[in-house]
């Protein structure tokens, strides 16, 4: 055997044994997580409880809000993003982004000045109209679309970007209004990305923990989403640490189905392409 | 349809000026890429606004900077293709098609006919991508022509494809322009391409319009050196008058001494001029004949294009190494690949004189 081969297999037998030692890391924790809620055996108990069933049900509608919003509002930034060029375009697109990089519970604290009782828009607010942001279910969703939001317009603006500029400029001559060229020709050509990207909010909406509680509390049924819930049973919540293990277990399936999505997602995105 | 285009916009580092017209014929839009004229169809098909000018289509102004009249690109009425396609991929043909034909209008038939005309029947329910290139290329005609458009504004529709369909298209767009009256305006690098389709042609450089005239007027007579490059000519010369009769001008090119016409304008003695010989002008003899502008050279290269055979000959006097274009057959009936001695002849009518620049 000469030495390049030698050489090549002990690279070869390296890389085998990395892949599978980054693998084991990833799959473990989740063999733990299903090992222990099999043990304590009281998982569908505790999935029944009033507190477990206040939280799955505030999270999955909290969220659900939160990405309407973040569609709302974000699917006409993105395209302007992706098409126009303006001053400061280059500043508005880091600013948007700074939600992705930041520590949620910055964000968290950032919405508290501002929005809370004491912050720059929450004190005339509650002085004028006697609305109260912070601690509520509102807030819980103000948190969730400001960590999500950028995560749906990031895809959607390359969703758009995706779709060749002259298309567009073809449907006009062609008579095309630039909303019908939108609605007939555009978005038909970028929705696995804006889907995708619908997906990716989501879920991180779903998982959102550091802002919601900082700018919105920890109160059963009003704010207290799943990941609080997680907490609050680690620290002695009525739930126990079975209950944080059984609510970490129906997250895990709901990621896990998200995932699934996100892949047909993309793969009819490729397909269609 | 006809249009009448002038225009001038600042375009980063220089500035973009050009005045045309078009009617019922293919004027072709020729440059290097970057010269300007991909941006007189957008003007035209108002996706881009000049700063300056004046554009009418059909004899309604579409755009006039002085009454700051700007019709949207809805409002033009052209048809416009770009060299991607830009087909509407997610619609099948004749989605695509029907596209543009005006609501309440009966589309079906108007689709069956175009998708007829341009040999696509029965393809209107198969997606794009499942279509050939050139197939793709008639689909994105039919698309332009489907609002009753008769000015087209083709950007290098054909450059995508093999040359085999190219050139069946290139005749099925003059079929296309004679059946159904149409102006267009074609943009293209490729020259031959440009020869075959231009009624008239426009040849354009950094922006600027540089020539603009029937083609074989600016393909025989270019008005500059530049155009003379940009169109294919690789005789390029400088040299100096050292004559002028009413008949004829004599030249002393590079001390090789020729005879051309007289010019429009009068070139006096000692003027500095460019001389410009398009190569396939140039005959080779092989006998000894003497006369105005035949001279002596010998080949010192030669490359076989398949249908035609570029040769460079040195003169035996003083003189500019010559380049002449000569088609396969003759080159095999005067059997210049076992000689290498010839008289060259450069037809007086042929030689192409210009100021210098």
């Amino acid at each position: 055997m000469t030495r390049a081969r030698t050489a090549d297999r002990g690279v070869v037998t390296i890389v085998g044994l990395l892949i599978f030692a980054f693998a084991l890391f990833f799959v473990l924790p989740f063999a733990g997580l299903i090992d222990r809620a099999i043990d304590d055996g009281q998982a569908w108990q505790l999935w029944r409880t009033e507190t477990a069933r206040n939280a799955l049900v505030l999270s999955l509608w909290t969220s659900t809000v939160s990405v309407i919003i973040a569609i709302i509002f974000g699917t006409p930034v993105a395209f302007v993003l992706a098409r126009a060029n303006f001053r400061g375009k280059a500043l508005l697109d880091a600013v948007i982004d700074l939600p992705i990089v930041l520590p949620p519970t910055v964000a968290g604290v950032a919405l508290l000045t501002a929005f809370g009782r004491r912050g720059l828009i929450g004190e005339p607010l509650e002085s004028w109209t006697g609305i109260t942001l912070g601690f509520t279910t509102t807030a819980v969703i103000m948190a969730q679309v400001l960590v999500s939001a950028p995560f749906f317009v990031r895809a959607a603006k390359s969703g758009f970007e995706a779709v060749d500029s002259n298309v567009e400029r073809v449907a006009w001559t062609l008579g095309a209004s630039r909303v019908r060229t939108f609605f007939r020709v555009i978005l038909p050509q970028a929705w696995p990305a804006l889907l995708a990207g619908t997906i990716l909010a989501w879920s991180r909406a779903m998982g959102e923990l550091g802002a919601t509680l900082i700018f919105a509390g920890n109160f059963e049924g009003k704010t207290q989403t799943m990941p609080l819930a997680i907490i609050s049973a680690f620290e002695g919540s009525t739930l126990g640490l079975a209950g944080a293990i059984s609510l970490s277990l129906v997250l895990l399936v709901v990621a896990l189905t998200v995932l699934v999505l996100f892949r047909l997602a993309a793969g009819r995105a490729a397909g269609s392409a | 349809m006809s249009v009448r285009f002038s225009a001038t916009r600042r375009l980063g580092a220089f500035t973009y000026t050009a005045e045309l017209d078009a009617d019922r014929e293919i004027v072709v839009l020729f440059g290097h890429s970057g010269a300007g004229k991909s941006i007189t169809l957008q003007m035209i098909a108002g996706l881009l606004r000049p700063d300056a000018g004046h554009i009418e289509i059909d004899g309604q102004p579409v755009f006039d900077s002085a009454t700051n009249l700007n019709l949207a690109p809805q409002e033009r009425g052209v048809g416009y293709v770009v060299q991607d396609l830009a087909l509407f991929k997610h619609m099948t043909v004749g989605e695509n098609v029907a596209f543009g034909i005006p609501k309440g209008r009966d589309r079906a038939p108007r689709v069956a006919e175009l998708l007829a005309l341009l040999g696509l029947s029965g393809f209107d329910g198969r997606k794009p991508r499942t279509l050939s290139g050139g197939q793709q290329q008639r689909v994105a005609l039919a698309r332009a022509l489907a609002r009753e458009a008769r000015l087209l504004l083709l950007d290098e529709p054909f450059s995508a494809l093999d040359d085999s369909l190219r050139s069946g298209l290139r005749r099925e767009l003059l079929r296309l322009k004679d059946e159904l009256g149409l102006t267009i305006l074609f943009v293209t690098h490729d020259l031959r391409e440009a020869h075959l389709l231009a009624g008239r042609l426009a040849v354009f450089d950094e922006g600027q319009l540089l020539q603009f005239g029937p083609r074989d007027d600016v393909f025989r007579r270019p008005l500059s050196r530049r155009v003379g490059e940009l169109t294919g000519v690789t005789n390029i010369w400088r040299g100096i008058v050292t004559a002028t009769t009413s008949q004829s001008m004599t030249l002393d090119t590079g001390g090789m001494e020729l005879h051309a016409p007289v010019p429009d304008v009068v070139l006096p003695p000692g003027t500095e001029v460019d001389v410009l010989v398009r190569a396939e002008r140039i005959n080779l003899r092989r006998d000894h004949a003497t006369g105005a502008n035949i001279l002596r050279a010998a080949i010192i290269e030669e490359f076989a294009y398949g249908a035609t055979h570029t040769l460079r000959l040195q003169p035996a006097g003083p003189g500019p190494v010559l380049e002449v274009e000569i088609a396969s057959r003759p080159y095999e009936v005067l059997g210049v690949a076992d000689r290498k001695n010839w008289s060259i002849e450069l037809p007086v009518e042929d030689i192409h004189v210009v100021r210098a620049s």
